[in-house]
């Protein structure tokens, strides 16, 4: 499994795509009829702007000299009511702007928070976490003003752009075709930029990705580094890696601002060739008034078509940001549901592994042909040296990951086809790494069943040997800890992650390591707690603390994928196999000398 | 007013930029008014007044004009953001820097996706503040003061009569600015949340997955995506409210000149002809008062974020880097406890600890979950003060010692294990950046994790991920014990470093462990007796006392907790016959 770190760019799979635009446009489309609407408004408010000159040239030409105090009165109060009315239209056009632009986000953030709901542990495995927090959060930002006044202001610019058109072709068809003479340079040089902008622009994505994930890293990992005393090398490649995303950045704007200064100098070559084509034809086909009227419009008309070449520059550089969004939201889940997957009825708890092969992505073979029938109620031990596939099996289990072949069987239903979640949540799993969400402590237990009263929170903890200490804290259960959970000590995580597990009333029960970092008078006293919450339900306990074994109603030594012994403590004593000597070497190790 | 003395502090550096920047932005402010004025003359002098030549030389002016003001354009957006981007790497550097000083009581209380809405989010509002904002406001402030001069200069009574709305514009500006503030602070503290709720649930993925919680971390997180929408409509009622308002009372000064000059003129106390350049110069007052609305809230929006960057940079970590203060002399590391008593919130967690050791021993501290043995780990590295009484390292005081050097002095592998997504070489050497790699397998070989690694398809050049996912716990463990190994520190720290480890394994490590052990001063903290039963020292704590002290043997001849641990382990096997035996 090819895994990225902070400091490599990630490759996009992905080409250029009109599709992506579509898609992105298609986000738009429940807003339809207020984008047009709102279209609709801008136009009356630039109609009466437009209002604005020409009431200044009545006033001028014909009030003023004719000292008609009255009609001026008059002209003020026509434009008094069209900028209320371009008051109104731009009231109603931020508000739509902000309510379609901030939906379209919404909506937006949520497709790609879900999916990711959906994707398996491989796709979280092999990045930095920043770079999928970058995505969901920042890369998603910078996409709100495009999607809110971008769109808006370019349909509206097209529009303006058309009816200039209109007019200047009613004026003269000559001379509206030498006012477009400049318009096939723009588009030129537009395409002449656009591979080089994309590009920088996906650079500077990544570099920004690269950057998150390096502070993002730092942070979670700010105590070894400072137990490391390594502050100084970290600084240093923060540096480098904040430099390369401004110098990404620099690159970037260089060839984004270029077209600005583009637009306006071929803009005024243009109007410059309509003075003198005009003037030239001047008196021929073309009326002085004609001339100077078409002037005042081709002003007005390179406006927007520079806006819209802005525009289609925005889109470019959303388009980094887009594909990276799209092909979060493509990537395909490795573990799905199967198309008729059925949900899992009430689980007796018998669980059977057939013929299972399984390794890791592309790696070598982990567990090979490996077979077990586990009957309900019974307590399974697993025991055997790190890296012998005790962690797999029961990763299997919960399906986690999916076999290469055989079948991984709960009450005889082959897991794969039933919903996910109609098995997870039968199952309860305690993690090697407890992991400790943010808020209280009542929370974080509460989540193994979130109708779980306060009460039975209490009962969970007071289980797993956790009451005590959570009385302890200066808000007992109402204390509040932070998602690294740096307050509590491993052993504290444990049983906290302990009870939540428990509060889910599963059926199934996997222990992974689940009191490896707990004292074992706290473990001796959970035992018994234990004793009764296991019964009547088929658990699986993973643990190199024999304490922790003897009890199981089979133990399952595990080398190299295979179970090479299999029963009881007493019959794998008596077996004196690789268990006994495991035993054996516990025990001698205590012994002083 | 703050932010703005505060970002200024950062300008400062760059003042010569800046003041070019400004002084472009001037001329482009002032070119800006030559075109109309070439088109005028084109109008009237060429197309009425028919001379031809003067088309060409106009034409030439205008052309040149343009390109003078593009390049220069170009040439100063180029320079803000050159230097936006400097103050913004510069603010960057020293947020990091910060985010390495402050101590553990600061993360203790800090969520990450707070942190990281500061590096992101309010960086991105303090670098368009600084590349865009200040040079927009200095040139319509600029045209603005032209077109205001230039009409003062043709007619002062009618730019009063016009300059009469301004007040009001005032008024409305200055409404506007302190209602959307709030706003623009609230939107930036749903950032954060949602950067939380984001941040939190990527890192506990597992746990969602493994409860099948994916529904709930989708409507806690949609709660959240939700309030960040609502935040930043609600900025967008205030700006509905005023930017209308603001926009056209910049059109009124239109009605203002139409009627106040109109009637000056038919009063003949303004000509037509002024009348008309006022009408031509309307735009550069017009324009510059419906940009201040947009302006005001990028301020604010400014000052929303940049309170919140000088917040953390003004973080004060308790424990503070004291360069001048003790480096590392000797190797001869002794370690004292005196008295000393330390307090989490209200919650007592060491109190009256004092022992003693001397260079080259082996200390064990066991006791149950909770009980405070990391405490006193992490207050020799000083992660933390004690409340009270003294640690003392090599006869200093661990407070009179320079932090950094006082934990190159110590090499510790934690109890929650954290591994960079790097290569395995990268996180082993992670201490020791330069180190060759034989010195990088011979601390793995010495933690037992060799093996493991070369038969991993990549070995030593796998990369693993965030927090070391893909190994098994014990396999974490043990790199993270090779990396502390390889920094060769002349103090050990071992915090339950083996609880993932197997039996057999843990005994290897031993055994390698134990030369290694004899050269340092080592801390252990264990479960298992088996792990601490050799040491010069062992500490039994409970509820943050020191309740029983001594070797294994003494130990077990008292008959105390320690006894009953010991005890309880053996119970695993043939009990009391066992027991026997060993007494």
């Amino acid at each position: 499994m090819a895994r990225n770190k902070f400091n490599v760019d990630e490759e996009l799979e992905s080409t250029f795509d009109i599709n992506q635009l579509k898609r992105m446009v298609g986000y738009l489309q429940p807003f339809k009829t207020k984008i047009f609407f709102t279209v609709f408004l801008m136009l009356v408010a630039s109609g009466a702007a437009l209002s604005g000159p020409y009431l200044i040239k009545v006033a001028i030409d014909d009030k003023i000299p004719n000292g008609d105090v009255g009609g001026l009165a008059l002209l003020a109060g026509f434009y008094l009511a069209a900028i209320t009315v371009t008051g109104i239209c731009l009231k109603y056009r931020i508000r739509m702007m902000s309510q379609i632009g901030q939906s379209v986000i919404l909506e937006l953030r949520k497709d790609l928070f879900s999916h990711l709901q959906t994707l398996s542990f491989s796709y979280y495995d092999s990045r930095p976490h920043g770079k999928i927090l970058v995505r969901v959060v920042n890369y998603v930002n910078s996409l709100s003003d495009l999607l809110s006044n971008g769109i808006i202001n370019v349909i509206t610019d097209l529009f303006s752009v058309l009816v200039i058109i209109g007019f200047m072709l009613a004026i003269d068809v000559k001379l509206t075709l030498a006012a477009l003479a400049g318009f096939p340079f723009l588009i030129g040089f537009i395409f002449l930029i656009k591979n080089a902008q994309r590009k920088a622009w996906q650079q500077l994505s990544n570099k920004q990705s690269n950057m998150n994930a390096y502070i993002h890293e730092s942070v979670n990992g700010m105590k070894v580094t400072q137990a490391f005393a390594r502050e100084k090398e970290n600084e240093q490649i923060f540096y480098e890696v904040s430099d390369s995303y401004r110098s990404a950045w620099l690159r970037g704007v260089k060839i984004q601002f270029s077209l600005w200064p583009v637009i306006e100098n071929i803009s005024v070559i243009t109007v410059s060739f309509v003075y003198v084509t005009g003037i030239f034809w001047l008196n021929g086909s073309v009326t002085a008034g004609e001339l100077v009227a078409f002037i005042g419009y081709i002003w007005m008309f390179w406006q927007p078509l520079a806006n819209i070449g802005n525009f289609y520059n925005a889109i470019i550089n959303a388009m980094a940001y887009l594909e990276r969004i799209f092909e979060t939201i493509d990537e395909q889940p490795s573990i799905q549901n199967a198309p008729d997957a059925k949900i899992l009825p009430p689980v007796k708890g018998s669980v059977q592994f057939d013929d299972v092969v399984f390794g890791y992505e592309g790696e070598k073979v982990i567990l090979d042909q490996m077979n077990f029938t586990v009957k309900p109620g019974e307590t399974i031990a697993l025991v055997g040296a790190t890296g012998s596939g005790k962690t797999t099996i029961v990763s299997l289990l919960s399906r986690f990951y999916d076999t290469n072949s055989g079948a991984v069987k709960v009450d005889g239903t082959d897991i794969k086809t039933v919903t996910l979640s109609s098995l997870r949540s039968q199952m309860g799993v305690m993690l090697q790494d407890p992991f400790i969400f943010s808020g209280t402590i009542m929370d974080n237990i509460r989540y193994g069943r979130l109708d779980a009263t306060d009460e039975e929170v209490v009962a969970a903890s007071k289980a797993v040997q956790a009451h005590s200490f959570i009385c302890e804290m200066e808000n007992g259960y109402e204390t509040e800890v932070n998602e690294r959970g740096t307050r509590l000590s491993s052993g504290q995580r444990q049983l906290i992650s302990f009870a939540r597990a428990l509060l889910a009333d599963p059926k199934i029960l996997i222990l992974d390591e689940a009191t490896s970092s707990i004292d074992t008078e706290t473990e001796l006293a959970l035992q018994k707690g234990l004793e009764q919450l296991l019964a009547g339900r088929t658990s699986f306990i993973i643990a190199h603390r024999l304490s922790t074994i003897q009890n199981a109603t089979r133990i399952f030594v595990i080398d190299g994928g295979e179970i090479v012994e299999e029963g009881t403590h007493n019959e794998l004593m008596n077996q004196r196999g690789a268990y006994a000597k495991l035993y054996q070497s516990q025990r001698r190790a205590l012994q002083v000398g | 007013m703050h932010s703005l003395r505060w970002i200024w502090t950062y300008m400062r550096e760059y003042k010569k930029g800046v003041f070019v920047g400004f002084l472009l932005v001037l001329i482009v402010a002032g070119l800006n008014m030559l075109n109309p004025y070439f088109s005028g003359r084109i109008v009237d002098d060429v197309i009425y007044g028919g001379d031809m030549p003067l088309l060409w030389v106009l034409i030439g002016f205008m052309i040149a004009v343009t390109m003078v003001k593009t390049v220069i354009r170009y040439s100063f957006q180029l320079l803000f953001e050159r230097i936006s981007q400097q103050i913004v790497f510069t603010i960057r550097k020293q947020l990091y820097e910060r985010l390495n000083e402050l101590d553990f009581r600061f993360y203790d209380r800090t969520k990450t996706g707070d942190i990281m809405a500061r590096m992101t989010g309010d960086m991105e509002a303090v670098r368009h503040f600084t590349a865009w904002t200040t040079y927009m406001i200095v040139e319509n402030a600029a045209v603005l003061l032209f077109a205001i001069l230039f009409m003062f200069s043709i007619h002062a009574p009618l730019t009063l009569a016009m300059l009469a709305v301004t007040p009001v514009i005032g008024f409305f500006a200055y409404r506007m600015s302190s209602e959307v503030r709030p706003t623009f602070s609230e939107i930036r503290a749903q950032f954060a949340r949602l950067n939380s709720v984001v941040q939190e649930n990527i890192s506990g993925n597992r746990v969602v997955k493994a409860f099948a919680k994916e529904e709930y971390e989708i409507d806690k997180f949609s709660a959240e995506n939700n309030a960040f929408k609502e935040k930043n409509i609600q900025s967008a009622r205030v700006w509905e409210k005023y930017l209308p308002v603001l926009d056209s009372l910049a059109g009124v000064l239109l009605v203002v000149m139409i009627l106040a000059g109109g009637w000056m003129v038919i009063r003949g106390s303004l000509t037509i002809g002024e009348l008309v350049i006022f009408n031509s110069l309307i735009w550069a007052l017009n324009n510059p008062m419906r940009m201040a609305g947009w302006l005001i809230n990028d301020v604010q929006r400014f000052i929303a974020s940049a309170e919140k960057i000088e917040d953390l940079l003004n973080e004060q970590p308790a424990i503070r880097r004291q360069e001048q203060k003790k480096a590392a002399a000797s190797t001869d590391c002794s370690v004292q406890f005196e008295d000393v008593t330390f307090q989490y919130e209200d919650e007592p967690v060491l109190s009256n600890i004092t022992f003693g050791v001397k260079p080259g021993q082996t200390v064990a501290i066991v006791g149950p979950t909770g009980a405070g043995k990391s405490t006193i780990v992490n207050l020799l590295c000083r992660f933390y003060d004690a409340d009270s009484g003294d640690v003392i390292v090599e006869g200093a005081n661990v407070k009179e010692w320079d932090v950094r050097s006082l934990r190159k002095h110590t090499a510790m592998v934690m109890q929650d294990i954290f591994l960079f997504s790097d290569t395995i070489e990268g996180n082993i050497a992670y201490g020791v950046p330069d180190a060759a790699i034989e010195r990088i397998q011979d601390a793995a070989v010495k933690a037992e994790a060799h093996g493991f690694i070369s038969k991993l398809p990549e070995g030593y050049d796998t990369i693993i991920g965030e927090r070391g996912v893909g190994l098994s716990g014990g396999q974490r463990q043990r790199i993270s014990l090779a990396r502390a190994l390889l920094k060769d520190a002349p103090i050990l720290i071992l915090d339950d470093t083996t609880s993932a480890v197997d039996l057999e394994t843990e005994m290897r490590i031993q055994r390698t462990l134990q030369s290694v052990l004899r050269e340092k001063t080592c801390f252990i903290i264990a479960h298992r007796i088996s792990s601490v039963k050799e040491a010069d020292l062992i500490l039994v704590l409970e509820h943050g006392r020191i309740v029983e002290r001594g070797r294994h043997e003494d130990l077990l001849k008292r008959k105390g907790r320690y006894y009953n641990v010991f005890k309880n382990q053996f119970g695993d096997f043939d009990g009391h016959q066992i027991g026997k035996e060993v007494m």
